[in-house]
């Protein structure tokens, strides 16, 4: 991708400028996104990402450029002008960059780039036809493809230089149903650490049925009562909730600066004995993996809850520096545009012994969140929301009607208490995160939960 | 590779190859970013970036591709790229290649002034802000963003039909939020500003605005569940309207993606509503004389006094309708197809003070900030459900301050609800600034707390 002798020039020329840490990463990424309407192909983009960041620190202040220009002489500019702004140049550096090998923790068998495009559409026909004959309320159906090679170079001046080439493909149906001038949407999707090999792995048939399902369940749903109320929340995407109300502000990013509900919390209670929650960036083939970070660190699986108790935060190189911690490799970054920092891989609750009936049973009233949308969260605060597609009622231990859409809010620190119930039913749901360095695939995983008491946005009073 | 020759170099294989029409659009941003914490610059980051997007004609059919290498090499990628995504394509809409406007009119986007400020300037700007807004009261605990960026951007188009355009913007922005906190409790407020003259940022006015509104947070509770009367302040109004902007894309309702499909000409909001797209806008984000096919924009009115007076066109939707394109192609950078989108979009203002408003209203609640707009705004349906922060209004004055509560409503029923508009029409993050609301009174929404 780049020579290594000139990706030591350019470490050595930034420190002999200003800094006493620098590191190059390039990005080479081939990118397909495929739209499907009605049918129909109806966008088909594809290109080339490629650019080179360069991050220089001096103590815990950090300069970031990037640029699309590798040529020897414009990199070492660009990287004399950004240690420039830095104090503390500790140079007469000689470097000797090492190549380490990596571990591949997840196979690819068909890379993307070698299946025709055409086999690509016949996949996103299949799931078009099973969402669109689905039944006759569901108007319109969008299927969305993509998929990347991702290479990348990762080398620092303590000597690391790392090569990996990361793969994943994702498909999503998105339907519409309509009925008396009224729309409503259903979603469903899933997305792998992959190559062409996972449309063999799952029905696509079932995911678009799916999404035609929760259409037509929320066009014939009536409005959802608002209020504090229990709530059940499904497994796989419902993970969004540990994602949000916790995760995010476990990320060094919040910490090393004291904006995070959760500093000066660890090896303290702060949710019941029956939550465990990890963050693993090592799962083979799943959606947010990686072989090491994108500061080259190797990822691992890093245990944040333990029975109730706060046993880590997630940290890149930047902020560990301010927190006096070691890496964990998690440290991402959407591209070379953004200096990476802390953020989740795949982050889950582990499973409890309760049955999915058995939660349901055990509720007299409360909602069900059984379709789960983006959330989002202040951190310092610990104030969250996170948006439920399809809901239902369930009074005196069943299931009693679906309900349509509405938003579920509280504070990050007081809902973890409030878990009283864990499923066994462990599932993992493909997500997109975005946070400061960009949008980088989460994986959301959890059992269905219970929180006894939750604000529900809703449109009116339950009768 | 200087760009004229590569785009020289670029056609001539195309046309080898067999593709017909082609056209190069070509964005260079040039970035920077400073960020301070506890008086030293934490972050800094500069960028130079550039990317290509190519589209051409292939039997009948437009096939995009981009890179972010520009070389020699690229070519054949892009050439083919081209070839093979038109193979796959099987919309029956033709899009075409244009051969440009017979005018387009002058905007004045780039502040020289803005380009030539040193960046010790910006530094010490950053710097000062930080420092005010933690000297202002002792329960500001710290300034967990404290931001300053700019960017100067240069867009062109380049067709085998002729079309030869250049444009350049620039603009600087800032962003601050700050963490108060007393024995009982924690807030946060923000404030993100954007400028075209570096001169108006008054570091004083923001730290004052920002902690004062953090302050009366502090205590707020949450409300009973029920329906009121609110007024949406204009930053709120606007992060709504931005949320359903793609509900006047013309493609959006062909797909039937829009509820406004059949509504041309039609009452869909309260006659106080106007709602303007205006590219001529002086100091507006996405002020712009030609879109992204080429074509010169548009002076519109989209909502005439609550009535649905045009959709928002590229030359593809504008064919299918036997209309004019309204100028409104858009690329939102150089890897994305063309789509549609506004310009600089708002709704006219009224001439009723904020405070006004509130005396009037009698009781209620005043929405001051929102959250969840990605999740919880659905624009298929116009559904909203939102987290809120704002003030309780008793007896046309706030009462108290109101948090942990959900605005739920359906956005074409809000619409027809406006009972009253603000003079304070204010341009917004997200959407980098170019949708624009003054504050709204509307009538009633569901409010979900205790």
């Amino acid at each position: 991708m780049l020579n290594k002798s000139i990706v030591e020039d350019v470490i050595i020329a930034a420190l002999s400028i200003g800094g006493d840490f620098a590191e190059v990463f390039v990005e080479d990424k081939i990118n397909t996104r495929l739209t499907l309407l009605s049918g129909r192909v109806e966008k088909s983009v594809s290109g080339r990402d490629y650019g080179v960041g360069i991050r220089i620190f001096s103590g815990n202040n950090s300069a970031y450029a990037y640029t699309n220009d590798s040529c020897k002489e414009n990199l070492i500019k660009v990287a004399k002008e950004t240690a420039i702004t830095l104090k503390n140049s500790n140079c007469n550096t000689t470097l000797n960059l090492m190549k380490s090998d990596i571990k591949n923790n997840s196979t690819i068998l068909i890379f993307p780039s070698s299946v025709e495009k055409s086999k690509k559409v016949q996949l996103m026909k299949r799931a078009y036809n099973a969402a669109k004959s689905y039944d006759e309320v569901i108007s319109q159906v969008t299927v969305n493809y993509l998929d990347h090679e991702q290479n990348v170079l990762i080398a620092n001046s303590e000597g690391l230089f790392v090569e990996d080439k990361r793969v994943r493909t994702r498909l999503s149906i998105n339907s519409i149903a309509s009925k008396n001038k009224e729309m409503q949407t259903g979603f469903s999707g899933s997305g792998a650490y992959m190559g062409f090999e996972f449309y063999d792995t799952i029905d696509i048939e079932d995911y678009a049925k799916e999404s035609a399902r929760q259409a037509k369940t929320m066009i014939n749903a009536e409005l959802c009562p608002s209020g504090k109320m229990p709530v059940i929340i499904t497994n796989g995407y419902g993970g969004t909730i540990f994602h949000e109300a916790c995760g995010h502000g476990l990320e060094a990013t919040f910490i090393a600066k004291g904006s995070s509900v959760f500093c000066d919390k660890l090896g303290k209670k702060i949710a019941p004995d029956i939550v465990t929650a990890v963050d693993d960036g090592t799962i083979p083939n799943a959606w947010g993996s990686l072989n090491v970070d994108d500061e080259g660190t190797k990822t691992k699986r890093n245990i944040l809850i333990e029975n109730g108790i706060l046993k880590g935060y997630l940290v890149d190189k930047l902020n560990g520096r301010r927190m006096n911690m070691k890496s964990t490799g998690s440290s991402r970054r959407e591209s070379y545009k953004f200096p990476p920092t802390s953020r989740m891989n795949n982050t889950f609750i582990t499973n409890g012994d309760s049955t999915f009936e058995e939660i349901i049973s055990n509720t007299e009233y409360g909602l069900f969140a059984k379709g789960i949308g983006g959330g989002s969260v202040e951190p310092s605060t610990g104030d969250f929301n996170f948006g439920v597609t399809e809901g239902y009622i369930v009074k005196n231990g069943k299931i009693d009607r679906p309900v349509r859409g509405a938003m579920l809010i509280g504070k990050g620190c007081d809902i973890l208490k409030e878990i009283d119930m864990v499923g066994n039913d462990l599932e993992h749901g493909q997500g997109i995160c975005g946070s400061m360095s960009g949008a980088v695939p989460t994986n959301l995983g959890q059992p269905t939960i219970r929180v006894k008491s939750m604000t529900v946005g809703g449109r009116k009073e339950d009768k | 590779m200087q760009a004229k020759q590569f785009i020289k170099n670029l056609f001539g294989a195309g046309k080898k190859a067999g593709i017909e029409d082609m056209e190069v659009f070509i964005q260079g941003n040039s970035i920077l970013e400073l960020m301070v914490f506890q008086g030293e610059i934490d972050k800094f980051s500069k960028a130079e970036e550039k990317g290509l997007s190519f589209r051409g004609i292939y039997e009948g059919k437009m096939g995009y591709s981009y890179t972010e290498k520009i070389d020699e090499a690229s070519i054949e990628f892009l050439v083919n790229d081209v070839i093979s995504n038109t193979k796959i394509i099987d919309s029956d809409e033709q899009e075409t290649i244009f051969k440009g406007s017979d005018h387009y009119n002058e905007v004045n986007t780039f502040n020289l002034e803005l380009e030539q400020t040193p960046i010790d300037k910006k530094i010490e700007f950053i710097k000062l802000i930080e420092k005010e807004a933690l000297s202002l009261d002792d329960r500001v605990e710290s300034i967990n963003y404290c931001i300053y960026g700019d960017q100067s951007r240069e867009n062109m188009i380049v067709n085998t039909k002729g079309l030869n355009l250049e444009s350049k913007i620039n603009s600087a922005y800032m962003y601050i939020s700050v963490v108060v906190k007393d024995d009982n409790d924690i807030k946060t407020a923000f404030r993100y500003k954007l400028y075209t003259d570096f001169n108006k940022f008054d570091y004083k006015a923001i730290a004052k605005d920002v902690v004062e509104e953090a302050l009366s947070l502090l205590g707020a509770e949450s409300i009973k569940s029920d329906n009121y009367p609110v007024i949406l302040r204009n930053n709120v109004a606007a992060v709504i309207l931005d949320g359903f902007s793609g509900i006047f894309s013309a493609d959006n309702v062909q797909k039937s993606l829009s509820l406004l499909k059949g509504k041309l000409n039609q009452k869909i909001a309260s006659e106080r509503i106007t709602i303007v797209d205006d590219p001529f806008m002086e100091d507006g984000t996405e002020t712009k004389s030609f879109d992204s096919e080429g074509f010169a924009t548009k002076f519109k009115k989209v909502i005439n006094k609550g009535v649905l007076a045009t959709y928002l066109h590229n030359s593809k939707t504008a064919k299918k309708d036997g209309v004019q394109s309204t100028g409104n192609a858009f690329k939102s950078s150089y890897k994305a197809p063309i789509t549609i989108a506004p310009t600089n979009m708002y709704i006219e203002k009224g001439n009723k003070e904020l405070d006004e408003m509130v005396k009037e209203m009698q009781n209620g609640l005043l929405i001051i900030d929102v959250q969840g707009v990605n999740s919880g705004l659905n624009p298929i349906s116009g559904d909203f459900s939102l987290a809120a922060t704002g003030y309780e209004i008793k007896e046309g004055k706030i009462n108290r301050s109101v948090s942990n509560i959900t605005i739920a409503g359906n956005l074409f029923e809000l619409l027809n609800d406006v009972e009253d508009i603000g003079n304070d029409l204010v341009f917004l993050m997200p959407s980098n600034g170019y949708i624009g609301s003054p504050s709204l009174k509307i009538k009633s929404l569901s409010v979900a707390g205790e």
